[in-house]
Order: C-alpha cells, then sequence, then structure tokens
C-alpha cells in the first residue's frame, strides 16, 4: 500500500499539504516529532512510515484507505476515552473530515523519510552492559602478607596522589568512635578508664569484641538494615493502616545482626522465606521485606494497584541488593542500565505468583497479606474480641445517630417557631447575631442559622416561596397561620394514608407533599448540622466523645492475631506476564518469560512450574559469584563506619551511580566477605583494625587542599554528625534515663487500625525512654525528633542518609521536653557524683564527650556555672549547652 | 526547612539542577548557610551550572486555597443547564472504567448560577462574596487528575505522583526560588490535615530539607491554636537562653577543625541564632491584634463560622508579606470537610458558608495592598464530583474533569478556560491535567518544569514527571 512519493497525484500532495500538514504542524508535532528531544508514547508523525506504523501500542496508526480502522481516526473523534488527541482540546469537526478523508485516500504522504536510526532512543544494550564495572566478575587483587588489606589499598591510592596518612587519633577519640559506630551510644567513663589503662596489643581487639557481644549491636546495625528496607509501623501514603506485626520483621534483623546471621541466607529469608526447606515462623517472618513498602491501598483499580505492589517491591529488592534501579524499566528500557523492558517484566512475572493482599478489607481499603500463625483456640478467642470492638463501635455510632434523630424531631416540632425567627435577620448577619435570637426563641442557633440561608437558596420554590412573601409585607402572622396549618395538614394526611397503606411513601397530592417532604428532609431546612461539634449539647458530645474513645482505647489495646506480615505463593502459577506499554496495564504487548535480566545471561536459570520463583531468584542473587550482591553490601558496611561509601551511591551502582573510588579494595572486600561466611561481624573486624580507620579527623595541616577535597581517598578520617538515633539515646543515655528494655511490639494501635482517618489526631505517643529503634516509626507523621535529624523517607531504601542543618533542629535542642528533662536529669546526675565545681565539669564533660577538659574549657565552663554554682537550674542550662553543642553531636 | 537570603536584591530565581547526588552533602549544608556569609554556597552554584530561567516570575509567592474532600465543580463555578434539564434521567454517556462508587441518575445543582462582574462570568449561590471578585479570577474548567480516591487524588494534586513519595509543589518552588526572608520559614501549611498522604503533601521526599513545609498545627486543631513545634521556649525567653546561646557558640567556636565539616559546623551556629529569633518572628507574624477592625472582618474573623478558615486567610496574607513563599491554607476539619457523597446540599451550603467571606476578604485585601499582581491565589479541592447521584442526594468523586481557579499572580481575571462536557463528567475543551496545572504554577513563578530537577537515585526528576504542559493562554 506503501506509494513513493513521486507517485502521489499532484491533487493529493496539494490536499496533504493545504489541509493535513497544517493539522499536523498545529497540533501533533510538538509531542510527535522524532526530531525533538522527546517523542511521546513512541510515536513520530514526522515522515510517512513512521507515522503510519506507530508508537509504543505497537499498532498500526493509519490503515490506508480504512478510516474506520486507523486508530488516528478513532482518537480524533474523541469517543474513546482512553484515546483522545489531541490530549486536550478536539480538533474541528471539518479538521476530522479533512484527516478522514486524507485517510480514505490512502493516506497519501508526500514527505521524505528520515533516517531513524540515528534518532532511536538508547539504553545500554546488554551485552555492552555485561563490560560495565558492576556487572563484570570481580578481580582477586592479591595483598602482601601480614599488612591489613584496608591499609593497603588506601595507602596505595593516597600514595599515587601523593598524600599521606594523618597519624592516628588519640586513644580517647578512637574509643567514641568505635563505640558509637558499633553500638550508637556513648562510651561511659568506666570502659574509658578500663582502655587507657589496657597497655596490651589486643586492647583495641578485646573493645572490638566486647562491642560485638553487645545486644546493642544489634539495635544499630539492625537499624542500619532496616533504612535500606524502608521500615515503618503504618502504611502511610493514601490511607494510614497500623502495622502492628512489622515490629518481628524489626526485631527479626535485629536478631539476625546480633546472631551474626550469613548474609547470604539473610537475604534468601527475606525474599523467600516462605519458599525455603522447612520455613521457620522467622523465615516467614524475614518476608516483611517485600510487604512494608507503602501501598496506595484504597486504589479502586485492583490490577493498577498489584503492579504497583510489584514495581515498589522490585525497585526495592533492586536498589537494597544490587544497587540496581529496577523501577525505570517499568516504561521503557532503562534509559541508561542495561535493564531491558522486556527485563522488568521477567522479574514482575516472578513477583505476580506471589500474594500481597489478604481477602479482608476495612471499606475501601485493601488488606496486605499476613502469614497465620494462630491456632483454632485462638482464632475463637479473637471472633470475640473483634465482636467486643464492634459492639463498642456501634455503641457510639448508635448514640451519635440517637441524638441526630431526637434533635430533628425537636427543630420539626418548632419548624413554624424556626420560620418566624428567620424574620429577624438575613442570610449575612454572623453565627453571634443569630446566636442571640434562637437563644431568645428556644431554638438550636447553627439549625436556625440554615434555615435563613435555606430560604435564602429556594425563594421561587413552592414551599418557601409564601415565606417571602410574608416577609416582605412583614406579616408573621400570616406566615405562622399559613405553615402550621400546612404542615400539620400535611403530617394528618399521611399518617392516614399510612394507615390504609403502610408503605406507602408520599403523599398524592403534589402541593402537599412538597411541605411534608421539606418538613422531614433531613437535609433540608432543618438540617441538623453533621459535625456533632456543632450539633450537640455540651453533655451529648462529652458521651459521644467517651464512648467514641472508649472504643478506640478499646480496639488499640485489644491482642493482635498472632500474624506476621509478608508474601506468599499464589495457587495458580504463570510462566509469563505481558509487557505493559508504557507501564499502562491496559495496553499489553508481548509475554515474556521470568527470567533475570539479561545482561547477567538470563539463559542459565530455570523456574518451576509449581512456584513463582521467588526462591530460585533469591538464590541466583546470593550466589557468591554474581557481580553485585556482595560488592553492594560491603559497600553498605563501609558507607556506615566512614559516612561514604567506595561507591557513593549505595542504592545505585549503574552508569547514574558513581564508580568505586577503590575498585580493587571494593573486590577484594567483597571476595574476603563470600569467602569468610558473609559474616558482617567478620567484616566489621577487618575494618575497624585497620590504621585508616584509627585515623585521626584532621587533615594534616601540610596536605593540598586541592587536591582530594572530598577527603574520598580518607587520608583522614571524615567527622560527621550523629544520626537521629545516636543524638537522643546519647542524651538519654548520658542523663542515666536510657531504658534498655529490647524488642516487642512499640505502636499503641491494633493491627490495621486507623493511626488517624480524617481525624487527624495522631494518638501515637513518644514519651517511651527506649532505644529510638523501638519508638514507633509512622508513616506520613514521623516522630518529629526523627523527621528533623534526616531520618529516612520510610518508603525508599536508603543508604545513604544525609545530614542537613536547619533551624527547626535547635529549636528541638532548645526547646523540647525531652531535651529540658533530660538536661535536668544530667545535671542532678553531675551534682550528685561529684562535689567540687571543676570535679562536676569534668565528671560531665567525661560523661558527654568521652574526653577531659582543658584548663580553658573548665575556666570557660565555670565561669557560665559561678553566676548560681548551686542552682540546679544553671547547671541544666549548662548541661543543656554540651549536649547541643558541635562536640556532642559530632563524631570525630 | 528555613533557608535565609540576606538581601531581596538576590531573588533572581535559579534552578539547582546540577547540584546533586555527588554533592548532595555539601549542597544541603549550603543552602542552610544561606544568609551567614554564603560564599561557598553562591560558588558552588556558579561552579555547578545553575540556570537561569528564559522568562522573568509573574509571581514571587503562592497561596493554596485548599478545599479538602473535592468541591462540586457543577455547583459553583460550572454551571451545566442539561443536568438542569435531564435531571433524574440515566446518563446518556458512558460512565469511566472505575468509578469509586455505584453512579445513580442525572442530579441537577442545587442552586442557582448568577452572571457576576463585567466579564459577566456564572457563579453559584453558594460564593455571593467570592462571585464579586470574579473579574479577578481565573477559572480553570477544564482540570483533570487521575485517581479517584482522597489519598491518590491528593498526593497527585501535591505532589504530581499518586504512586510513590515525591517532593511537594511547595517544595519545588523553594527550592527553585530560595527564601525571601530572613526569620521565617518558605514553605508553611497551616492546619493540614494528616489524612490522605498527611506529611507527604507538604513534604521535600528527596529534596533538600529546607525546602519541606512547616505545619502550624493540624486539620484537628483550631488556627487560633496552631503553632509550629517547639516554638515556645520552657520559660520565657530571656537572659538565660541568651547566655546559654552564647555559651554553646563558645563551645562550638572551639571545636570546629579545619575539615569539610567546618560549613555544617559554621552553619549550626547560626542556625540557633535562626531558632532564637523564629521564637519571637513567629508569633508576631500570627498575632492579629495588630490588625483594624475592619480588616479582621473583611477575613470574617468576628463571625464563629468563618473565624477558623478567616483566620488561615489573614494568616496567609500575613506570611506572605513577611517573604513566605508558599503558604497552603487548608479547609479541612474532623470531617472530610468538601466530601459530600450525600446531602450535598447540607454539606456544601455549610462548607460554603465556612469559606466564601474568607476567601473574599483575602482577595480584596490582597488587591487593595497592592499584593495581588504578585501573589498568585490558588483555590481547589483533590478532584470534582459526578454530575450523577450518589444515593439519591449526593455526589461521587470525579478526578476526570472539575474546576480550579486562580486569582492575581501574572493570570487573566475575569477568564474562564476550558471546558467540561454538556454534563460535566470529563473535562473536554482546553484540558490541563495536574501536571499541566503544577506545569503552569511554576511558569508563574519563573520556574521552567522541565528544567528544575533534582537528580535522585539515579536520574533527574522533575514535579510534572515527564508530562505538563503550561496553558499560555491563562497568562495575563
Amino acid at each position: 500500500m506503501l506509494v513513493d512519493a513521486a507517485e502521489i497525484p499532484l491533487a493529493q500532495t496539494e490536499f496533504f499539504e493545504r489541509k493535513i500538514r497544517p493539522i499536523l504542524v498545529e497540533n501533533c508535532f510538538r509531542c510527535h516529532d522524532a526530531t525533538e528531544k522527546e517523542v511521546k508514547g513512541g510515536l513520530s508523525m514526522h515522515s510517512p512510515t513512521s507515522f503510519r506504523s506507530g508508537g509504543d501500542h505497537g499498532k498500526v496508526v493509519i490503515v490506508p484507505g480504512e478510516p474506520e480502522k486507523s486508530l488516528l481516526i478513532e482518537a480524533v473523534r474523541y469517543k474513546n476515552r482512553d484515546l483522545q488527541m489531541p490530549p486536550k482540546s478536539p480538533l474541528s469537526d471539518s479538521e476530522i473530515r479533512d484527516l478522514e478523508r486524507w485517510v480514505e485516500m490512502g493516506a497519501p504522504d508526500p514527505r521524505p523519510e528520515l533516517n531513524h536510526e540515528a534518532l532511536a532512543p538508547t539504553g545500554m544494550d546488554p551485552v555492552i552492559g555485561r563490560d560495565f564495572w558492576s556487572f563484570r566478575p570481580r578481580e582477586a587483587p592479591e595483598v602482601p602478607q601480614g599488612v591489613n588489606p584496608v591499609d593497603h589499598f588506601i595507602d596505595d591510592a593516597l600514595e599515587k596522589n601523593s598524600l599521606v596518612g594523618t597519624d592516628p587519633a588519640s586513644r580517647e577519640i578512637w574509643l567514641r568512635r568505635v563505640t558509637f559506630n558499633l553500638t550508637g551510644l556513648p562510651s561511659t567513663p568506666g570502659e574509658l578508664e578500663a582502655f587507657l589503662a589496657d597497655e596490651s596489643p589486643e586492647a583495641k581487639t578485646k573493645v572490638i569484641e566486647r562491642l560485638l557481644a553487645l545486644p546493642d549491636f544489634g539495635v544499630r546495625w539492625g537499624r542500619h538494615w532496616l533504612d535500606v528496607a524502608r521500615y515503618a509501623d503504618s502504611n502511610g501514603l493514601d490511607e494510614n493502616l497500623a502495622f502492628a506485626n512489622a515490629w518481628k520483621y524489626r526485631d527479626y534483623v535485629i536478631a539476625a545482626f546480633n546472631d551474626d546471621m550469613p548474609f547470604d541466607r539473610f537475604l534468601v529469608e527475606q525474599l523467600a522465606g516462605d519458599q525455603i526447606d522447612n520455613p521457620t515462623e522467622e523465615s516467614l517472618i524475614a518476608t516483611g521485606f517485600l510487604a512494608l513498602g507503602a501501598r496506595v491501598l484504597a486504589e479502586p483499580d485492583r490490577e493498577k494497584l498489584i503492579m504497583d505492589v510489584i514495581d515498589e517491591q522490585l525497585d526495592t529488592t533492586g536498589k537494597a541488593f544490587m544497587g540496581l534501579t529496577l523501577g525505570c524499566a517499568r516504561c521503557h528500557d532503562h534509559k541508561f542500565d542495561p535493564i531491558l523492558h522486556a527485563d522488568y517484566y521477567s522479574l514482575a512475572a516472578i513477583f505476580k505468583n506471589s500474594e500481597s493482599f489478604s481477602e479482608t478489607k476495612t471499606g475501601a481499603i485493601k488488606h496486605w497479606y499476613e502469614h497465620d500463625f494462630s491456632t483454632e483456640v485462638e482464632r475463637e478467642k479473637f471472633k470475640e474480641i473483634d465482636a467486643a470492638i464492634s459492639v463498642a463501635k456501634k455503641k457510639a455510632s448508635k448514640l451519635k445517630s440517637d441524638i441526630a434523630v431526637r434533635l430533628r424531631g425537636e427543630a420539626r416540632s418548632k419548624a413554624v417557631a424556626y420560620l418566624e425567627a428567620c424574620f429577624d435577620f438575613s442570610a449575612d448577619d454572623s453565627l453571634r447575631t443569630v446566636s442571640k435570637i434562637a437563644a431568645k426563641a428556644g431554638l438550636h442557633p447553627r439549625i436556625l442559622y440554615h434555615s435563613r440561608r435555606h430560604l435564602d437558596n429556594h425563594v421561587h420554590s413552592d414551599v418557601f416561596g409564601p415565606w417571602w412573601e410574608f416577609y416582605q409585607s412583614n406579616n408573621r402572622e400570616g406566615m405562622a397561620a399559613f405553615y402550621e396549618a400546612k404542615f400539620s395538614s400535611a403530617v394528618l394526611r399521611f399518617s392516614e394514608i399510612q394507615k390504609e397503606d403502610p408503605k406507602a411513601k408520599v403523599i398524592p397530592d403534589e402541593t402537599l407533599e412538597a411541605f411534608r417532604a421539606a418538613l422531614f428532609d433531613a437535609s433540608g431546612f432543618l438540617a441538623v448540622p453533621a459535625k456533632p461539634e456543632h450539633a450537640f449539647s455540651d453533655i451529648d458530645l462529652a458521651e459521644y466523645y467517651r464512648l467514641s474513645d472508649e472504643a478506640r482505647i478499646l480496639e488499640s489495646r485489644s491482642p493482635d492475631y498472632p500474624a506476621a506480615m509478608g508474601l506468599t505463593d499464589r495457587e495458580e502459577i504463570e510462566d509469563t506476564l505481558p509487557i505493559h506499554i508504557r507501564g499502562d496495564h491496559f495496553s499489553l504487548g508481548d509475554a515474556v518469560p521470568r527470567a533475570v535480566p539479561a545482561v547477567f545471561g538470563n539463559d542459565k536459570l530455570s523456574f518451576p512450574d509449581t512456584s513463582s520463583g521467588r526462591l530460585e531468584l533469591a538464590h541466583w542473587m546470593a550466589h557468591p559469584e554474581h557481580p553485585l550482591t556482595a560488592r553492594v553490601i560491603v559497600n553498605r558496611l563501609w558507607r556506615w563506619h566512614f559516612g561514604q561509601g567506595l561507591v557513593a551511591t549505595t542504592e545505585n551502582f549503574g552508569v547514574l551511580g558513581e564508580r568505586p573510588s577503590h575498585p580493587e579494595l571494593l573486590d577484594y572486600l567483597a571476595n574476603w566477605f563470600v569467602e569468610n561466611g558473609w559474616s558482617i561481624k567478620g567484616l566489621n573486624r577487618l575494618i575497624l583494625l585497620s590504621e585508616t580507620y584509627g585515623r585521626a579527623s584532621a587533615p594534616l595541616s601540610s596536605r593540598d587542599p586541592e587536591i582530594d577535597p572530598e577527603n574520598r581517598l580518607l587520608s583522614y578520617f571524615p567527622v560527621r554528625r550523629l544520626e537521629a538515633e545516636a543524638i537522643r539515646d546519647s542524651i538519654l543515655h548520658v542523663a542515666g534515663r536510657l531504658d534498655p528494655e529490647m524488642g516487642g511490639k512499640t505502636i499503641p494501635l491494633r493491627n490495621r487500625q486507623m493511626v488517624f482517618n480524617h481525624t487527624s489526631k495522631d494518638h501515637t505517643s513518644y514519651d517511651s525512654l527506649r532505644r529510638t529503634t523501638f519508638l514507633p516509626i509512622v508513616r506520613n507523621h514521623v516522630y518529629d525528633w526523627l523527621h528533623l535529624f534526616d531520618y529516612p523517607d520510610p518508603t525508599m531504601p536508603t543508604g545513604n542518609r544525609p545530614s542537613t542543618v536547619i533551624a527547626p533542629q535547635a529549636l528541638l535542642l532548645m526547646n523540647s521536653t525531652l531535651m529540658t528533662d533530660s538536661a535536668a536529669a544530667f545535671a542532678s546526675r553531675v551534682m550528685k557524683e561529684e562535689e567540687s565545681l571543676n570535679g562536676r565539669i569534668a565528671r560531665a564533660w567525661k560523661l558527654a564527650f568521652g574526653s577531659t577538659p582543658t584548663a580553658d574549657e573548665i575556666a570557660m565552663s565555670a565561669e557560665f556555672l559561678n553566676e548560681a554554682p548551686d542552682s540546679a537550674r544553671q547547671w541544666s542550662l549548662f548541661c543543656q549547652s554540651l549536649l547541643a553543642s558541635n562536640q556532642f553531636v559530632y563524631l570525630q | 526547612m528555613v533557608t535565609i537570603l540576606p538581601e531581596p536584591s538576590r531573588l533572581e530565581p535559579v534552578c539547582l539542577s546540577a547540584v546533586n547526588t555527588p554533592l548532595q552533602r555539601r549542597e544541603f549544608l549550603g543552602a542552610a548557610a544561606l544568609g551567614f556569609g554564603d560564599v561557598a554556597f553562591r560558588s558552588l552554584l556558579a561552579s555547578d551550572g545553575a540556570q537561569r530561567p528564559q522568562f522573568p516570575a509573574r509571581a514571587k509567592r503562592v497561596i493554596f486555597l485548599f478545599m479538602k474532600g473535592g468541591p462540586s465543580h457543577l455547583d459553583t463555578f460550572d454551571p451545566k443547564p442539561l443536568l438542569d434539564r435531564d435531571h433524574g434521567k440515566p446518563p446518556p454517556f458512558e460512565l469511566p472504567r472505575v468509578t469509586f462508587a455505584k453512579q445513580g441518575n442525572l442530579l441537577k445543582s442545587p442552586w442557582q448560577f448568577r452572571q457576576y462582574g463585567e466579564s459577566g462570568l456564572p457563579v453559584s449561590d453558594l460564593f455571593p462574596n467570592v462571585a464579586q471578585c470574579v473579574d479577578d479570577l481565573c477559572i480553570l474548567r477544564g482540570v483533570h487528575g487521575t485517581n479517584p480516591a482522597h489519598g491518590g487524588a491528593m498526593l497527585k494534586l501535591h505532589t504530581g505522583s499518586d504512586t510513590f513519595v515525591r517532593p511537594s509543589m511547595g517544595s519545588w518552588i523553594v527550592y527553585g526560588l530560595g527564601s525571601e526572608n530572613r526569620n521565617l520559614p518558605s514553605f508553611i501549611t497551616i492546619c493540614p490535615t494528616l489524612a490522605h498522604g498527611g506529611v507527604n503533601n507538604w513534604g521535600s521526599a528527596f529534596l533538600p530539607q529546607h525546602c519541606q513545609g512547616t505545619p502550624m498545627g493540624t486539620a484537628s486543631s483550631s488556627s487560633r491554636d496552631a503553632k509550629v513545634k517547639h516554638i515556645t521556649p520552657p520559660g520565657v525567653i530571656g537572659a538565660d537562653q541568651r547566655k546559654q546561646l552564647d555559651f554553646i557558640r563558645r563551645m562550638n567556636e572551639r571545636s570546629v577543625t579545619e575539615s569539610p565539616e567546618v560549613e555544617a559546623m559554621n552553619a549550626r551556629l547560626s542556625s540557633f541564632e535562626l531558632a532564637y529569633r523564629m521564637q519571637t518572628s513567629m508569633p508576631e507574624a500570627q498575632d492579629l491584634s495588630g490588625e483594624s477592625e475592619a480588616t479582621q472582618k473583611l477575613y470574617g474573623v468576628d463571625d464563629p463560622v468563618t473565624e477558623d478558615f478567616g483566620r488561615q486567610c489573614l494568616l496567609a496574607r500575613r506570611f506572605c508579606e513577611r517573604g513566605v513563599r508558599f503558604v497552603q491554607v487548608t479547609h479541612s476539619d474532623s470531617e472530610v470537610q468538601w466530601d459530600q457523597h450525600s446531602k450535598l446540599y447540607q454539606g456544601h451550603t455549610k462548607n460554603a458558608a465556612e469559606v466564601d467571606k474568607p476567601i473574599a476578604g483575602l482577595l480584596k485585601d490582597l488587591k487593595s495592598r497592592g499584593m495581588l499582581e504578585d501573589t498568585l491565589v490558588v483555590w481547589g479541592g483533590e478532584f470534582g464530583r459526578t454530575p450523577t447521584a450518589q444515593g439519591g442526594n449526593g455526589r461521587d468523586h470525579n478526578p476526570h474533569g472539575f474546576t480550579i481557579w486562580m486569582a492575581g499572580g501574572g493570570v487573566k481575571g475575569g477568564f474562564a478556560y476550558g471546558a467540561t462536557d454538556d454534563y460535566g463528567y470529563y473535562a473536554e475543551r482546553d484540558k490541563m491535567h495536574v501536571h499541566d496545572l503544577h506545569a503552569t504554577i511554576l511558569h508563574l513563578m519563573g520556574l521552567d518544569h522541565e528544567a528544575l530537577t533534582f537528580r535522585h537515585a539515579g536520574r533527574d526528576f522533575r514535579l510534572t514527571d515527564v508530562h505538563g504542559t503550561v496553558a499560555r493562554a491563562i497568562l495575563a
């Protein structure tokens, strides 16, 4: 059907030039011109062939001679809501007719063909991608005997850049540093004394072993992983339901770090703990990793919801374990990395075989899937608890509707009085004015206020038109008599009719019926305000609040079903999933089979017909030779110690990520890690015992500041601010207030209870003095202490927390109760533990900073304190200053 | 949250698109340190290819009057005679594939529309006061969104995404333009609702933290009690706290070492001073006692019905006068306010009575002070409502076509743009998707929505994702 431009009759060429090209130029080329940087929908209308053959839809846009079969015509006719072009406004009828005629003619297009090869969008070809650094197999760099490998590679790079490392940090600083890094808490004066007194060569090793063995290690390092796992105790996003079982996953993670669970097993359990041989309660809990994401639970389009959840799971899995931004390939080939659009749907096919939702719902809000650990007996018991909650809720709602019915009845009995009172003010008058009038007449102020507005809205109605006539002639008595008569005869007539026919709903006489309807219309002129606060008396309102609170508290305090968030396989297993063109679940393309991305050589792996394939995927990811997995976790570990990864972009090892500063070191550590049983504690030992880790935190003064300004080569230890948790925990610790209790449920809500719905009242309390890791994480309303000190958004994996400085942090440190109470406790502790002014200053210094104050520092402090040396308040101000100072919140 | 520029003369809008991942840390610090010898930050901008927009800003600030729940366009600013005619009949058009609830027959508006002003634009009897300002309104009748549920639609309207957590519109504007004042946050949201996206609706997501909105109170508190958290010192601000801050300063000056963190530490010194000043500047901005009785009356602060929203509107003007860039005022409380699935008549009557006078007061007040020219006022909800009835006397959610209006700040007044179909279900002519709305608002602020990007997790993000067209026809 294609016609060469030279063969197009002149008349048709003219028609195209006169009618069609102007339409295209005016309406289409802005988005569909291949010479522009972006072509919408993949459709370029700039040359004959590309125009006809279509875009991402994969459907032919023009069938020459057949307008009814041409998508172009369907789109411009604007009848199909999913396919309307131009998108903003339809073409004129004559333009549409011209296009129809043109297609009928055979769509003659005299324009030259363009060379499209050069314009095709480019990602990275999977075969080429295999040579990209992070996809290449790891190298096996060698290290001379007896040298710490960390120091070997770091010193080598320093030397090549004509830099030298600084001297070791003081022992005080090293101890504070390592204690914070491993436990998130400051070292105590006792620990400092013991370490300073230990002159043996193993002194540092002993400290490290002591710290690694503390449960606080898991609290600190588990918390690091929880950042990556975007952990939270509520859904957030659209509807905020409590994840009251999420804490089990949190505690699982903490235990895994304390038990030094091999990381490959940790990975497999989180992705497929339900699919491994002999799954345990713990391994089922581990799959919470895939269930913790924030979801649009009220999304009415279920298929969209399912694909959105899979996207979240894929993106999180990719970023957390492989440093891959898989989510970028949902709509098209990854623009930069060797991940194809088809690769995405091959992976999605695996997750599509798993169930993320339960069958239960709260109204329009879908529930996530949970592994059920309950026994038959427990289920019976829970049915009773559920019933009791339901009874309590109904009690509150029944009271509310009973009061409303009563108020409605009262208003109806005074209907004429309301109409009469409306003579005394206008719709513009303030509620204050109306209230005075209502009080005099014994009416409800808000109902009266509304009645007057209702009259204004119904000047010409059959029922209220007469009121206006009486009003204009100021005939109160006439009005009252008129409505009294109308209303009572309507009521009387209706009761008679109902006697004859109890099912009757209306009075046949339309006029009379209109009066009856007006009188009984719950949202009409006697409408009772919908808000209890506007409608109820103080006594009724208090009772309603009491019952509502009772129901809420009963629900909050009721035990949860023994269950854990997670994933399970569906019964029906599908091997393929269609590619969703532009990520749209209504535009399905070719089906692709389950597979790992082609860049990895996806022919190696086969997936069973009987299960989702998550287990196979997990085993493949945890394979010792996987190019990314070990590199990514080792890099995370490095980041958590040095504040910057060897690859600075911890979640992105792709083209747009950073290149490793020390590629050989990264590979060496990854190899070492895999060879040593994927042991997190082992790798910690290796790094912490290095000289690199032990360096002082100020650069050498002789150093050229132009070389390595960002200190990526680590010639000195980078100073950094403590994280939100470490700041809060340290303040409590120093003040002697920290509650050491570990684990357990911490969100004060029942599972799937609303954190707050439209009330915006958050009943979560953060008064607990436990470690911050055990405070509830409420998405959409994160505790401000965390939020302000750069706690990451708990909806996306974060390995690299930022560190900002903003004034509200200062407000928190100056004015929050947590801070002032802790400062007071810190002060009273210091005053109790030491007698003399200088002794107390030194004690405070040691507790807060892990060091001894210099003479200057003592003098400066004494000067501040001497205004009122025995005043608890002065000491409290002093102690608060220490806790707010840079020295306290920065780690050297 | 709080960024400060020393002089207003530095207000040329800049786009920070290139300041990202590798320098993220530095950028954060720099941003926080602005106003305190911020040479480092300025040079950072220069060296990292900061762009300038190709067009001047029409508006310097935005007041977003958000009507939570979804007010009906059909009963306010988009009259449909055919709806009156065909009242009670089944809809003669196809319903969307996904609707929130079951749809009934066509439901006419309980309110009359009248023409107002020189433009003669129609406004319903719900908004008699706003109607007096109709010649300042640019009524966008062809707005449409994607999500039919409150949460999704609110997130879409505030952040451009109903799927992921993304920076909010106000955050992008603060990110692009920086601050205009020394003592207050740049983005304030008054009594926001915590439901349906909550903090995400004013959050900065991956943008620097100083870009996020500062909430004052929540929808559950009265605007009279709305305060920024921790703004009140435990005792009276006085000699004690001053001395304490001086002592902290002395301590901090000692501990500053020669390291890249020195900038952060310096910024931290300043952050305490700013916090100290905020303790007085915030209550000062919130204190309405200096406003004349006439002004308070204009906003309806004297009437219990309009008091709460009136105070919010008046606060918005006061914040704008003090250089706050983006103020959101939310009409919401312990109910889903404008969400009349039933009793449309009663609910909308009450809601409109609460906001009509305050909004008109705000527009008139801004105008008389010469502020309307460079203040963009935006009014709207997360979606509109259906022309079909729900349960007899209510209307369901409708994201397919609804009305948002703007005023001031470089838009045409007395102008209606776009249209829904004859029954008002679908946007049909000069359609503006929420992305187009965002693109247009950014444009009015002097920002190119395609150039205002931030590199995060390996790619450049925009408020408008890969969408958005500026509605040039509405520019004055």
